[in-house]
């Protein structure tokens, strides 16, 4: 067994409004003198600490506890998940 | 997204050619039954409509009643039922921006919002606590970051919702007579769409909201953006009174496509439209996306040339986007261009009115027995009062108004987990609003449980002095194409018909909901009635009871046990008798109870519905840390048995707190108005205790029933 951290990144589909995105860019980015920015979007990060056999199973072990929690609505988010090795 | 093959060859007959793809989706928008009511236009009619307060005035999307001294209320319902089981924090959140923003088009302030909430079994279902958590945060944090109050509703659980969600938002609005948008254009009047970007979020979520949920659409979500709305708000309210404003619609269920048609459609004008001149979110969106995107938080605005520099300088100082997208026509017809290329061309009275439709209908089978009685084993009335007190339809929904922000605004005098909440007016009136709905009910007997709901509703406004004024209707059903349910839904509507014909309260809004469908079949029949009441000059705010105070009940409790909370909750059983409203007695206790609270004789009035009298009973001692001994010999006419007497949910009940030197001066006005009525007993000591033929047959301690009163919801969600 070994230690790993999974990073799972839930932000909203590309499509959908992100209204604190928009909010950061016009209200503080677009504000200063970066007018080359043209995006920003947020979005949330869980970092879980697992121990699992490889990086595959830890991998699958965080994507199946945030599916049957609903810890992100797959209706309006996009999730990404990468697994480090510690 | 797509016409059925009749609707497409009628299409073709009318415009005599084949349409083209951005007009076969504007068409489909709006010929959806979300948008043209096509099932259920032609029988609405049937409400009243017309009163000495309502003010009427062509392509208002709410409901405008006269309150005096030169203001207006404006009142409008709404429902955001497909999204909301989708994503239950979104949808419901939008509902609540979708029906402002129809408080808004006509030139009034939105002063308060109310929410109805129905959902499958939480006691059991996970997904169904999932979706209840979660429409209840979408609604709290649009709200409160709104600055609305969120001033009363109700919550309600039922298997026939389960995986799906019903969420009702209402609101009201207050503002001056001279204010309102008189809804005018002339040829040359430009048109602009203020607010927030337009996006792919939400495309096609009418035709999405008119078939039933069998598949999870993913487009038909939408975002809440709670900010922009606020800044529409003001500065909508603020070019209102620059006299900027020649007419006004809020972008809701079809976009761009419901709001130009009909627009035009009831000024009898036409439009010519540039998507490219649309703001959008996404540089690729093709004309057709651009015309059905239900992207929140917009509005169509018709104003001048002169006037435009003015409300552009208005948007810039509220930093909401601005743009001149068409300009009015007197040809009738809606032209959709791309810079200078044609993509539609339609006559606005084709695109605004589909064919309507009169569908069959036909008497449910299960109807036939249902309203029999069954002999039912019964359990320890103590433990069935508990458990009731426990029980999420009964339990206290502090859990749920607590985390809205009521207050804001300082117009709410009586605030929630009342009867019904009070608002103060400018004009030194007050108002007060209430909805409710009873599917139990409705589904035992469609007509009088309407009826039921819509009594309901005034029993809890007259609970505060408030004389009705106007009644809003919101119908929710299954697929009509069923004859059974399109049955359901004509007696619904014959019923408050009848109720609103006898008692003279118009219907200033409404809304129709279709094709409430879940995996397991329709939906029960779910109308949802709010009636807005006026005050005068006293409303009655419940004051503290004490030790000596004496409760009166107005009303007949009889053997009706159909659909009620005992029935159904302690007994699992669906059936009986439904509750029936008798609108004479209806009528005078209405009458006598306002007379009494406007002679100011009474601590408190309270309306005896869900759970019966035993539970109406418990809720006075509840908030008021205060026990009752109450003798129910001869709360009815008839024979009843103890749990008949204690949780028959009849109507027309009130439960009326008199201080004992008032007793003499109450009675004779009860006397007078002719109107059944008993003392039932003193408020004193700790328990709630019944007793018939001189015996207890139940008693409560305050204090124990208390705690699960309050909490039982609260733990339920937090699983503790």
């Amino acid at each position: 067994m070994s230690n790993y951290e999974v990073h799972v990144i839930i932000e909203n589909k590309p499509g959908i409004s992100d209204p604190e995105g928009e909010t950061i860019l016009n209200d503080l980015v677009l504000k200063g003198n970066e007018k080359d920015i043209a995006k920003i979007k947020t979005g949330k990060m869980l970092k879980f600490s697992v121990s699992a056999k490889d990086k595959n199973s830890a991998k699958s072990r965080v994507e199946k506890i945030c599916d049957e929690l609903r810890i992100y609505n797959p209706m309006v988010s996009k999730v990404t998940i990468n697994v480090i090795e510690l | 997204m797509s016409l059925e093959p009749q609707e497409l060859e009628e299409l073709k007959s009318k415009i005599g050619r084949d349409p083209t793809l951005t007009e076969l989706q504007i068409v489909a928008a709006e010929w959806s039954e979300h948008c043209s009511y096509k099932s259920s236009k032609k029988h609405l009619k049937i409400l009243p409509m017309d009163g000495p307060l309502v003010i009427k005035e062509k392509g208002y999307d709410s409901g405008v009643l006269d309150v005096g001294g030169g203001y207006v209320v404006t009142a409008h319902i709404e429902s955001h039922n497909h999204p909301s089981a989708v994503e239950p924090y979104g949808g419901a959140a939008t509902g609540v921006g979708g029906v402002i923003r129809d408080i808004l088009s006509a030139g009034t302030r939105p002063i308060a919002i109310l929410d109805g909430l129905r959902f499958g079994n939480i006691e059991k279902d996970k997904q169904a606590r999932w979706l209840f958590k979660n429409a209840v945060s979408g609604i709290a944090d649009y709200g409160n970051c709104l600055g609305i109050p969120t001033i009363g509703g109700e919550v309600e659980f039922d298997e026939c919702y389960e995986n799906y969600a019903l969420v009702d938002v209402a609101s009201v609005g207050f503002g001056k007579k001279e204010n309102l948008i008189k809804n005018h254009a002339n040829k040359g009047d430009l048109v602009i769409l203020l607010g927030g970007s337009t996006g792919r979020d939400g495309i096609g979520g009418s035709q999405f909201a008119s078939d039933s949920l069998e598949s999870e659409d993913r487009s038909a979500v939408q975002i809440p953006d709670p900010f922009i709305e606020k800044l529409i708000i003001e500065a909508i309210l603020e070019a209102r009174d620059a006299k900027l404003i020649h007419a006004m619609k809020d972008l809701g269920g079809g976009g761009l496509s419901c709001a130009i048609s009909e627009t035009a459609d009831a000024m009898g004008i036409g439009i010519e439209m540039d998507v490219s001149k649309v703001h959008t979110r996404e540089s690729d969106m093709v004309p057709h996306e651009i015309m059905v995107s239900e992207s929140q938080e917009r509005m169509l605005i018709i104003t001048s040339k002169t006037k435009l520099k003015k409300l552009e300088q208005i948007c810039k100082k509220f930093r909401i986007g601005c743009s001149v997208i068409g300009i009015v026509k007197n040809d009738n017809q809606m032209h959709i261009t791309q810079g200078k290329k044609t993509f539609a061309n339609l006559p606005t009275d084709v695109v605004a009115n589909a064919t309507l439709l009169d569908l069959p209908s036909k008497k449910p089978k299960y109807l036939q027995n249902i309203e029999n009685d069954k002999k039912l084993k019964i359990p320890n009335l103590k433990k069935s009062l508990l458990d009731l007190l426990g029980s999420p339809n009964i339990s206290s929904k502090i859990w749920v108004y607590g985390q809205y922000d009521h207050e804001v605004g300082i117009r709410t005098v009586v605030k929630p987990g009342k009867d019904s909440s009070v608002l103060r007016l400018d004009n030194g009136k007050f108002l007060s609003v209430k909805i409710d709905g009873n599917p139990k009910h409705c589904y035992i007997n469609p007509r009088e449980g309407a009826i039921g709901c819509f009594e309901e509703a005034c029993r809890n406004v007259v609970c505060t002095g408030a004389k009705p004024i106007g009644m809003l209707d919101h119908l929710q059903f299954g697929n009509p194409k069923d004859p059974e349910i399109f049955w359901t839904f004509l007696e619904t509507l014959n019923g408050l018909a009848d109720y609103a014909k006898d008692f003279k309260i118009p219907c200033v809004g409404g809304k129709v909901s279709l094709y409430n469908e879940t995996p397991k079949g329709p939906i029960k029949p779910t109308p949802l009635i709010g009636v807005i009441g006026l005050i005068e000059k006293n409303p009655l705010i419940p004051v503290p009871i004490t030790s000596g105070d004496v409760l009166l009940l107005v009303g007949e409790t009889k053997d009706e046990m159909g659909g009620s909370e005992y029935y159904e909750y302690i007994h699992h059983h669906i059936g009986g008798i439904c509750p029936k409203v008798d609108f004479k007695s209806s009528k005078n206790n209405m009458n006598s109870v306002l007379e009494i609270i406007s002679k100011k004789l009474i601590k408190n009035a309270h309306d005896c519905s869900k759970g019966g009298l035993a539970i109406a009973v418990s809720e006075l001692c509840m908030t008021n840390n205060i026990g009752c001994s109450l003798k129910i010999d001869k709360i009815s006419k008839n024979k009843l048995s103890d749990e008949k007497l204690l949780f028959s949910e009849s109507h027309s009940r009130y439960l009326l707190t008199v201080p004992k030197s008032n007793l003499t001066k109450v009675i004779q006005i009860l006397k007078k108005h002719n109107v059944f009525h008993e003392k039932l007993g003193t408020f004193g000591n700790d328990s709630v205790t019944f007793s018939k033929n001189n015996k207890q047959i139940l008693d409560l301690r305050v204090d124990k029933a208390q705690k699960i009163w309050i909490n039982s919801l609260r733990d339920l969600i937090l699983n503790v």
